[in-house]
């Protein structure tokens, strides 16, 4: 009789104590927030310096009005960039500014595709290296943009696809 | 049965304040230092020694116990120069526990970060200029400004004119990148230029990668002094480009903040820079290889030869001391519990007054309206295989006043 009341006394024990870790333990992890739209332009693409003339758009709403919005492109798993470190996954490829309405529209500048696209290297005469380039392969990159004041994020894909074949 | 209830309930509670006490436990006393900096892009040559000294100063405080026991966490970022890097880094690291200063290596990542820096209470550091000083806020230079210490230059020019027996004021010639920071140093420098009467020639301008600087410098050959902005080895390769044109016999060169380093631009093209003159708000040279703070980090941390001390290592150590400095103030007026930026800001604004940085820079001059590190600079000149003082700390004008930001 004393070991079956132990063993249930010892069975409440240990769910509440279960109870109390997974409370505590969950305590800062917040809400998810709502999503917001997001937009890539062209659909997709593949690198060359006409990136530089004709820049990737991206566009979102949603967000909250006049928020400044950091967009992502996410890396995959064990995908090694220069300047990124070996624990990050994200990284930034540009900015825009939602307005009142909680839209915005931004492109990819110059030294985003020359650093994270191209991975280029850079001379003492601050000119980028080709040389030294090491493009990111074909593929479909996630990217996440995310409103810096109310964490509010919107995710899309980037495809980037081979270049074509040069005519013989 | 009573027994074994107390014993499970002593179970239970135990499990409980285990659980609540845990982050606590685990963490010893931290405050983090954040360096939106450029490891790997263009501007790397010049960041990365800034780095590595401001790492060493802490690696050196931790190493003897932290500062009043609080360690130093030291969180480095490669931006590559990139703005949304910059801001993907700070989205990363901005709720860091006890994240007190940022760093931004450029003047566009610290604008387009300062709504968010101010937001969250951050003090944050931003190189030379001048419009956050006429504007202050959260952010503090690493040194003077930019306009102060070409405005100082040009008084420099002035009585070196004057020594050599001229009359009148010389003629100045100004060479900088086309881009905010090359025209920054003309918003009050200019102004101050008219001021004491300097013939200030058309500026020019030019891209940051150029190879050959001859057409922009021949449009200045009627200078008695030119200005050449830029980060080394760039302003080097216009000095170099200037004596291939003979220009270097008649004009004298004065450079900025960024200008030839003894260890690189000095070495590179030796025989073109010799008696070139070098504007600083920090020790460089001989005097930087003589210091013992500087020397004692460079040895210790880095174990190279101290003649292969970088020029711009002495700028690191500044940032690391006035944090420092700081951080000592804040904890003895807040305590490590109340510890925030706000406390970081607060206390940041009493360090002026004192030498903070041990003679590495000038007297610090920040204060509540006051966001310029020093207002004083030192002119360096290239003698031999050295870069040389040819003055002591020497109070800059104060441009910022004339110009309206």
């Amino acid at each position: 009789m004393n070991k079956l009341r132990f063993r249930q006394n010892l069975r409440w024990v240990l769910i509440l104590s279960f109870i109390m870790f997974w409370l505590t333990s969950c305590a800062g992890i917040s809400k998810p927030k709502p999503m917001a739209d997001l937009k890539i332009e062209p659909a997709q693409f593949f690198l060359s310096p006409a990136l530089f003339k004709k820049p990737v758009t991206i566009s979102g709403s949603g967000f909250k009005p006049n928020e400044l919005v950091i967009i992502e492109m996410v890396l995959p798993e064990g995908f090694k960039m220069k300047g990124i470190g070996e624990d990050e996954r994200n990284v930034g490829i540009a900015t825009g500014n939602a307005g009142a309405d909680g839209a915005f529209k931004t492109t990819v500048k110059p030294t985003a595709v020359l650093n994270w696209f191209f991975q280029v290297g850079w001379t003492p005469m601050l000119k980028p290296d080709f040389k030294k380039a090491k493009p990111i392969p074909p593929g479909s990159y996630d990217v996440i943009a995310t409103g810096m004041d109310s964490e509010i994020f919107g995710q899309a894909v980037m495809n980037i696809i081979p270049p074509p074949k040069k005519k013989k | 049965m009573k027994k074994i209830r107390l014993i499970l309930f002593g179970v239970f509670t135990l499990c409980c304040l285990i659980a609540w006490s845990m982050p606590t436990f685990a963490k010893e006393k931290t405050v983090a230092f954040l360096s939106l900096s450029d490891f790997t892009g263009p501007i790397a040559g010049l960041a990365v020694d800034i780095e590595k000294a401001c790492e060493d100063y802490f690696t050196y405080i931790n190493e003897n116990g932290g500062v009043d026991g609080v360690k130093i966490r030291y969180i480095p970022i490669d931006t590559r120069y990139d703005v949304a890097r910059a801001i993907s880094g700070y989205k990363r690291y901005r709720k860091t526990n006890k994240l007190l200063v940022a760093n931004a290596v450029s003047t566009p990542i610290g604008k387009a970060l300062e709504p968010l820096f101010n937001r969250d209470k951050l003090v944050w550091l931003v190189a030379a200029d001048g419009e956050f000083v006429a504007h202050p806020k959260r952010g503090f230079l690493w040194g003077n400004c930019y306009q102060d210490g070409f405005s100082a230059a040009l008084d420099w020019m002035a009585a070196d004119w004057k020594s050599k027996g001229n009359s009148g004021m010389p003629t100045v010639g100004y060479m900088g990148w086309d881009s905010a920071y090359g025209r920054e140093l003309l918003r009050g420098g200019k102004e101050y230029a008219e001021k004491i009467g300097v013939n200030l020639l058309k500026p020019e301008y030019f891209p940051t990668g150029t190879m050959d600087h001859s057409t922009y410098l021949t449009r200045l050959k009627n200078a008695n002094y030119i200005w050449v902005g830029g980060i080394d080895p760039n302003p080097t390769n216009v000095i170099r480009d200037a004596h291939r044109l003979g220009m270097t016999k008649t004009i004298q060169f004065v450079c900025g903040y960024w200008g030839p380093a003894q260890y690189l631009g000095v070495r590179l093209h030796n025989k073109a820079l010799q008696g070139t003159v070098v504007t600083v708000f920090t020790i460089r040279g001989t005097d930087a290889q003589k210091h013992p703070l500087i020397k004692k980090m460079w040895l210790k941390y880095r174990k190279k030869p101290i003649n292969e001390l970088p020029g711009p290592y002495g700028i690191g150590l500044g940032w690391a001391l006035h944090f420092e400095a700081a951080l000592r103030i804040a904890l003895k007026d807040v305590g490590y519990k109340k510890l925030d930026g706000e406390a970081m800001f607060q206390a940041y604004q009493k360090l002026g007054g004192r030498d903070i940085t041990q003679g590495i820079q000038g007297i610090c001059t920040y204060g509540p309206n006051e966001r310029r590190a020093s207002k004083v600079v030192r002119f360096y000149q290239v003698k031999g295989k050295e870069l040389v003082p040819i003055s002591g700390w020497v109070k800059a004008p104060d441009s910022i006043s004339l110009h309206k930001f």
